[in-house]
């Protein structure tokens, strides 16, 4: 399994505009609807925000990774939106967003290839040059390339 | 130089847990400090700490959101913190835990014995597995058993009344007892290769018994059906996006069926065939010395407790009920009565050689032996069979001939102690009583002695 095929092309949301957290994950959603990913919108939000509920998943550097693991969601999707105005996330070093990964997987999960996919992304997160990278790309091409790279 | 450990952990277990990590990976790189990060995430344990990490670790830092077991590092420095605390400050962790005082002296030699046991239970990957099962067993045997007991409380035809409660007691009970040995194979098998090898653990085993193989059957079960599912795993390829079917559907139809035929065509026929051959010896043995039978059914008795070996030992006495012979019965249930009675005063009295869990099946097993419910010492023949079951034997063969010599007779097939107060059901009830005894405690040191010299104390010996 390759990052794309969990990150599809219209997941990807650039320089979106949005006012809240809700409103992000909202969008977010809505793509994944889109592609069949999400088969029930208000499941699968309501297990991201009690997930957020639990503890932000603002990881400080601009970044946040919502996620949910719901019995509305179809297979394993991701989802990407660069904010054009940073958003308030109660993230753990107290700064907004600009990024935003929304995740999502299914309840009943048949083999974790996707878990490793994501586990990946989330150690190069943890890299400077690669949060750059999210930060100058173009297109959805592009921003998909810099994430498989 | 300070190693460091950490294990990252958060309740998702999809992307925090791996931020963590990588961030105390990048900072102690940074540092140039040697560190090792688990996690634990949905994908499972990745980068496991092993005991030598832990060992030589200066402190460990917990950065978890979940319940971890924090038990593998008694007697080290650990830092507890949240998930978000190790993204946010992974530099400032590391600080704090160089900065963690050393493990003291005393730590270390607890530190140093804890590693020999684990070197001796490490090196017995085949006891994890047949341990697993049984711990898993134990249960079922205990309820089974002491329900079956309590049915004779009713006394002792009680049970055989269709509808009565002291029937249904004891329905209850074998229906426990029936799923003893599934339960052992299964879970040996999960033990070996996950939830997959679970289902064609449970069917072998649950075949063990249908075709009379018991408990030692049963053990075999599971070891087939946990290789054979991790075989099909590792032969059995598939193209990518039907991966996710393997152990949903591949594995335990593939693996089952191979255990299923294996335990119907290879292990099976020599059964009947075990059975057979020894029915046509007893039957020889008939008109032979006393005590020798005794003897020997007696230790039949205890291979394999309710395998097929005891079975027709038991079947042969039995049926020796209608010609009036009442001898070899006695010496069957002296027989079937010592290898949970010598166990549980094993466990009385080296409690050092048994698990926790041992010394509690032990007190139960004293409530099976007086009620002549061999299965009893099941868990703990199959817990280290090589060890215990000669053990057992050597008591159940004196306890047999002990019977014999005494002249004791019986004319119950079952009951235990209870038949003991039942006028004319036993004669020379009193030197009956001393043969068990005395078959009892043969059992007990026998064990005792053996178990001593398991591979897991032998190991401590030599490195200390």
């Amino acid at each position: 399994m390759q990052l794309s095929e969990i990150l599809k092309k219209d997941h990807v949301l650039l320089d979106i505009e949005a006012d809240s957290r809700e409103a992000v994950i909202d969008e977010l959603t809505k793509t994944m609807e889109g592609t069949g990913v999400i088969a029930d919108a208000a499941t699968y939000k309501a297990a991201v925000l009690k997930r957020e509920e639990e503890g932000s998943t603002g990881i400080g550097f601009s970044v946040a990774i919502p996620h949910g693991k719901s019995a509305g969601v179809n297979e394993p999707g991701l989802a990407y939106a660069r904010l054009s105005q940073e958003v308030d996330w109660q993230s753990l070093d107290g700064n907004p967003v600009k990024s935003v990964f929304l995740i999502a997987i299914p309840e009943e999960q048949a083999g974790n290839e996707h878990l490793q996919i994501l586990s990946q992304l989330s150690r190069k997160l943890m890299h400077e040059d690669f949060r750059e990278k999210l930060n100058t790309a173009s297109n959805s091409e592009e921003l998909i390339a810099a994430l498989e790279g | 130089m300070k190693k460091l450990l950490a294990v990252t952990a958060c309740p998702t277990g999809i992307a925090h847990t791996f931020m963590a990590a990588e961030a105390l990976d990048k900072a102690a790189k940074e540092k140039g400090i040697d560190m090792k990060v688990e996690t634990r995430g949905s994908v499972g344990v990745e980068n496991e700490l092993t005991e030598e990490d832990i060992r030589e670790a200066h402190a460990i830092i917990l950065a978890v959101d979940t319940n971890v077991d924090e038990e593998r590092f008694s007697g080290k420095s650990v830092i507890r913190v949240g998930v978000g605390d190790a993204i946010k400050d992974p530099n400032g962790l590391i600080d704090q835990a160089l900065e963690m005082e050393d493990t003291t002296p005393d730590d270390y030699v607890e530190q140093v014995k804890e590693r020999k046991k684990a070197k001796g239970e490490e090196r017995k990957g085949f006891y994890k597995h047949l341990m697993n099962g049984v711990s898993f067993m134990i249960p079922l045997v205990v309820a089974g058993g002491l329900l079956i007991a309590l049915s004779f409380v009713f006394g002792l035809e009680a049970a055989d009344q269709e509808g009565t409660l002291a029937n249904h007691l004891n329905q209850i009970g074998g229906v426990a007892f029936g799923l003893m040995v599934p339960i052992l194979a299964g879970f040996i098998a999960y033990s070996i290769a996950d939830k997959p090898g679970l289902a064609p653990g449970l069917v072998g085993g649950m075949l063990a018994d249908e075709v009379g193989a018991g408990f030692l059957g049963g053990i075999i079960a599971g070891f087939l059906a946990g290789y054979l599912a991790q075989l099909v795993k590792k032969v059995v390829k598939l193209p990518k996006n039907l991966e996710g079917i393997m152990p949903v559907l591949v594995i335990p139809l593939l693996a089952t069926l191979a255990t299923g035929l294996l335990m119907y065509y290879v292990i099976g026929g020599p059964v009947s065939g075990i059975m057979g051959a020894l029915e046509d010896f007893l039957q020889s043995m008939t008109g032979a010395n006393a005590v020798i039978l005794g003897l020997l059914l007696g230790g039949m008795m205890a291979v394999d407790m309710g395998g097929p070996v005891n079975k027709t030992a038991y079947a042969f006495a039995a049926g020796l009920l209608a010609s009036e012979i009442y001898g070899p019965m006695a010496a069957v249930m002296a027989a079937g009565m010592t290898p949970p009675l010598g166990i549980w005063i094993a466990t009385l009295i080296a409690k050092k050689r048994f698990t926790k869990e041992e010394q509690e099946a032990g007190k139960a097993a004293s409530v099976l032996g007086i009620s002549f419910i061999t299965e009893g010492a099941i868990p703990f023949a199959a817990a280290d069979p090589l060890r215990v079951i000669p053990a057992l034997i050597a008591g159940s063969a004196t306890a047999g001939a002990l019977s014999m010599i005494f002249n004791a007779a019986l004319r119950v097939p079952h009951g235990g102690v209870f038949v003991l107060f039942i006028p004319n059901a036993v004669t020379h009830v009193l030197l009956y009583a001393l043969a068990i005894a005395i078959g009892t405690v043969v059992t007990a040191l026998l064990v005792i002695f053996f178990k001593k010299r398991s591979p897991q104390a032998q190991a401590a010996d030599l490195t200390e």
